[in-house]
């Protein structure tokens, strides 16, 4: 019998070895390895033998059934790559897998997370439907103050509450100011806040939701170059070592002094071309903290200082060379001929 | 607030050989941001963004006053040239007699005119024209003209028609009725600053806008040319109740310094006798109060320093402040010097406390001059629990499946709502647009109608977003509960939408039954297969690591087996029941289903040993059986 075995194994393994197809080598299998192929034939004989001699077969017959499926899978092998040598045209094209997109606004606002991160800034999340409080009084900008005609402001209808006044759609992530103050009670702090913003005006430079990315960093000592330096590196990262920023004069109720923040123009290096016209880009506001925003958190102006920045993370994406929108509303299109390109 | 400035007309103030480019680029990084320089009728012509607070620099004065600061700290010499101005003398033959409220007006100066009413020369037509006005003859042109030259603004009335010779202030009260040279007719809300002319009528709404019945007209041979100088909170009241909103009324609202009035009234009359051939009829009638006496601020020099960030020494910082019309005292206070700061009339309103000194010093000396740091310092304590990470995982891992990401807009319409799970909603006292009046309850209906907007897409696919919903809470800000939902094309397959949610699951280690964690199947109203997870929710349930089960030694025995099941059978419960029958049976897949067959791949395995054929054919007797109970036998 053990002949029997060796000789159908010489036998199958010279068939496999001329195979010239796939075809013939899959009926070899069956021939040889099938559920009635002639190895089965010799295994339905062992029940008639002695155990030892049962054992000793087992072992062989398993031996050879590997053996064939080695020289099977081998020939395969050779069969397949001898065909793809064949004649192979390089030039046609490839299939590519149905892929996914993130949208542009939350590619920025990962990138732009991490930056911060990386100089110790904690990201946080605080509410986009706030108490007035929070959004203007908090901030220096007492009711009725015509500082606040720059926010166009959408209103929820709701009841009033005594302490905390309106609730208002934020208009900036500076409502996370206070909120972040109160968290962590006393410095140092280091947030980022990004968050959705809602503004009521509609046009090609706004769409009435958008994001805005808000730092604010309050400990003793801190300064103006500071501040400087958070933005330049900012800058570097989100456009590259060449880009530079400057701050300007400006005004806000809830900083003094109160800036505004321009990076240079990437598209020509600060030489001026037709997306900048001066060579910068205003990117948004930026300032020392006021002291009655950290005494509304609070904090003690007379022990601590900071200084805070909140910019449109639309506007600062769209800054980068490549993306060209005449509407910024065109960002936000839920056309997939749009969304798959990024 | 955005100002227009002829070149040409601020160099009548300013004394420099600057271009205007260079004015443009030391102006904007010390003080105003000069926008643009366009051309104009009279030359080039500076759009300058005049900050709130600086309503004082919102004039050819005022610029001038700032360029003459800022220049010559670029070492380009520039100076401020003080006009001189006449005093104003005459026959006193026109009787008049102003009264004010002094709780609401800080000031009021006025004199009458004898006027020939001639026509604006071109000069002025074009410098009025360049900076926004029309003309309107040379009688009105001249306040404006003064408005814009000195930053107060200046009126007139026809002297011969405020027929009582009295121009006095008071308060209105609610309901009286007044017709704005405009020809409109206002209620008033009641407590508006107006002048009246002693007889009840009033002839003017100050501050903002003149009255039908005290205008000039074509007739008109004396003027009564005055300013009035108001409280600014009372005077935007009206103006926004009314919705008057006049270039007046956005400088007065802001606080205009009271000491300018004079120079303006000097300025007009100047003018007046130039154009109209003026003559003084009155005496020039001053009623002022209380005028200002000079506020000081103590600030340490120390303190200026360390919010700069760097060094100036004290004598810098002095003539800093110095060149922009302040007065500083220095003192000494044991080691500390202290500086006692003198803030002028035109500054009032704006510098109040040590920070704003800060500001004046470091932008005069140059934001661009001081260096840039790195943070250092101790590193507030992490929060806890941070939600940002698995949240941007959870929207890789569906790119990463196929999804492409949208955001839509948070508000939505009454529609949409009634389409959500919850249908109360918070709305907007103030929409856009019917289309955006509530805050949305699901991103369902946000998510179909983006999916409607690609009908000519002819491949199946899926779109997602992750943003909140608000939940209503009685006396509280709603619920933001951050919320995964994703819908698929019409034409996408069933099994693949199901197998991309438990793949995204399995991405993010959340090992738990889908309807455990959130929803997935059909919508209600238009039938679309959804997804909708709240990812706190989500988070919680994700494991930190994916868990190890070791790679089996020994190979698992496979079969398919063909089953022929009756209608309506949930082959999902078959096939759970045939995986739990019995612990070898590794894996339980459906490879095929046509009509009434469901082909199943079987995986028997023991990790221990490979299985004998006896003991798989003992297992597959349990799963046959189980095949029974749903009443499915085996296809030969």
């Amino acid at each position: 019998m053990e002949q029997t075995l060796h000789n159908l194994k010489n036998q199958a393994l010279a068939q496999i070895i001329s195979a010239e197809s796939l075809e013939e080598l899959k009926n070899i299998r069956v021939s040889y390895l099938g559920r009635k192929g002639q190895i089965n034939k010799v295994t339905e004989e062992l029940k008639n033998l002695g155990t030892d001699e049962r054992k000793a077969l087992g072992r062989l017959l398993n031996d050879t059934k590997q053996a064939l499926e080695d020289a099977l899978t081998n020939r395969i092998q050779e069969l397949t790559h001898a065909k793809r040598q064949e004649w192979l045209d390089p030039t046609v094209p490839g299939i590519e897998p149905e892929r996914g997109h993130l949208h542009l606004v939350t590619q920025a606002i990962e990138e732009i997370s991490r930056i911060f991160e990386k100089i110790g800034f904690t990201r946080v999340r605080y509410p986009e439907v706030e108490w007035d409080w929070f959004a203007f009084e908090s901030l220096n900008m007492p009711k009725e103050h015509p500082a606040r005609d720059e926010w166009e402001t959408f209103f929820v209808d709701a009841p009033e509450n005594k302490k905390w006044g309106k609730i208002v759609l934020t208009p900036h992530t500076s409502s996370g100011q206070v909120r972040e103050m109160m968290r962590l009670k006393k410095p140092p702090i280091r947030m980022i806040n990004i968050a959705k913003c809602y503004r009521r005006q509609s046009d090609v430079t706004h769409n009435p939701m958008f994001h805005q990315f808000e730092g604010l960093v309050v400990d003793k000592g801190i300064n103006i170059t500071h501040l400087k330096g958070t933005i330049d590196h900012f800058a570097k990262s989100f456009y590259g070592p060449t880009a530079i920023s400057r701050i300007r004069p400006f005004h806000f109720m809830f900083t003094e002094p109160s800036f505004e923040v321009d990076f240079s123009c990437i598209h020509c290096n600060g030489k001026g071309c037709r997306f900048c016209k001066s060579g910068w880009h205003e990117v948004g506001g930026a300032g020392m903290v006021q002291p009655n925003v950290l005494k509304a958190g609070g904090i003690d102006p007379k022990e601590y200082s900071g200084f805070a920045f909140g910019w449109g993370v639309e506007r600062a994406q769209l800054l980068k060379p490549g993306i060209e929108l005449d509407d910024i509303r065109t960002l936000y299109s839920t056309d997939l001929r749009y969304l798959k390109q990024f | 607030m955005d100002i227009l400035i002829p070149d040409s007309w601020l160099r009548e103030y300013l004394d420099t050989k600057a271009k205007p480019k260079e004015i443009q680029k030391y102006l904007s990084l010390c003080g105003p941001s000069v926008e643009r320089i366009n051309k104009g009728k009279t030359g080039p012509l500076y759009s300058i963004e005049v900050t709130t607070n600086r309503v004082d620099s919102a004039s050819i004065y005022g610029i001038a006053r700032e360029a003459a600061t800022i220049l010559p700290r670029f070492k380009v010499p520039a100076s401020l040239i003080n006009q001189s101005f006449e005093k104003i003398t005459g026959e006193n033959t026109a009787p008049l007699e102003v009264k004010i409220l002094p709780k609401l007006v800080n000031r009021a100066i006025a004199v009458v005119l004898d006027i020939e009413n001639t026509q604006t020369p071109s000069w002025m037509k074009n410098r009025l024209e360049d900076v926004g006005m029309r003309s309107l003859g040379p009688l009105v042109d001249i306040t404006n003209y003064v408005m814009i030259e000195i930053g107060h603004p200046t009126h007139i009335f026809d002297y011969d028609r405020v027929k009582t010779n009295k121009i006095i202030f008071r308060e209105s009260k609610k309901g009286e009725r007044l017709t704005t040279l405009d020809g409109k007719t206002h209620v008033l809300p009641g407590n508006d600053i107006v002048i009246d002319d002693g007889t009840g009528k009033i002839i003017d709404l100050p501050g903002i806008m003149g009255t039908e019945n005290s205008v000039v007209t074509p007739e008109t041979k004396r003027v009564i040319f005055f300013v009035d100088n108001i409280h600014s909170a009372t005077l935007r009241k009206t103006s926004m109740s009314l919705a008057i909103r006049t270039q007046s009324s956005a400088v007065n609202e802001k606080g205009i310094d009271p000491e300018l009035g004079m120079t303006a009234i000097l300025k007009g009359v100047q003018l007046y006798k130039k154009l109209c051939n003026a003559k003084v009829a009155s005496k020039v009638h001053d009623i002022y109060p209380t005028p200002y006496k000079p506020k000081k601020i103590e600030v340490a020099l120390e303190f200026i320093c360390q919010r700069l960030g760097i060094q100036i020494p004290a004598k810098e910082i002095i003539e800093i402040m110095e060149s922009l019309g302040f007065g500083v005292n220095e003192s000494r206070v044991t080691s500390h010097k202290l500086l006692s700061v003198e803030i002028p009339s035109f500054r009032s309103n704006d510098i109040s406390i040590p920070e704003d000194i800060v500001e004046e010093v470091a932008r005069i000396y140059g934001y661009h001059n001081l260096p840039s740091l790195t943070l250092d310092g101790p590193l507030p304590p992490q929060q806890e629990i941070s939600p940002f990470e698995f949240e941007y995982k959870a929207k890789l891992s569906l790119k990463g499946l196929g999804g492409v990401e949208v955001y839509t807009s948070s508000l939505v319409s009454q529609v949409e709502i009634r389409n959500s799970r919850l249908k109360s909603a918070l709305k907007l006292k103030n929409p856009l647009g019917s289309n955006s009046v509530s805050l949305r309850t699901s991103l369902l209906p946000s998510l179909v109608s983006a999916v409607f907007e690609n009908t000519r897409e002819e491949n199946p696919f899926f779109l997602f977003e992750m943003a909140n919903i608000y939940l209503p809470r009685r006396g509280d800000l709603p619920e933001e509960k951050m919320t995964l939902a994703g819908v698929f094309s019409k034409n996408f397959d069933y099994r693949r939408a199901k197998g991309i949610v438990e793949a995204f699951l399995k991405e993010a280690k959340v090992y738990k039954e889908l309807e455990q964690v959130g929803t997935f199947g059909y919508s209600e109203n238009e039938h679309f297969l959804y997804f909708e997870f709240d990812t706190k929710k989500l988070q919680d349930s994700a494991s930190m690591s994916s868990p190890y089960i070791p790679t089996p030694k020994y190979p698992p025995q496979v079969e398919d087996l063909t089953l022929i099941i009756q209608p309506r059978t949930l082959i999902g419960q078959i096939i759970e029941k045939i995986k739990s029958s019995n612990p070898h049976i590794s894996s339980v897949e459906l490879i095929d289903a046509y009509e009434n067959t469901r082909t199943i791949r079987t995986y028997y395995q023991n990790p221990e040993k490979t299985l004998t054929n006896s003991e798989v054919e003992k297992i597959r007797g349990k799963i046959l059986n189980t095949a029974k109970k749903f009443g499915a036998k085996v296809k030969d």
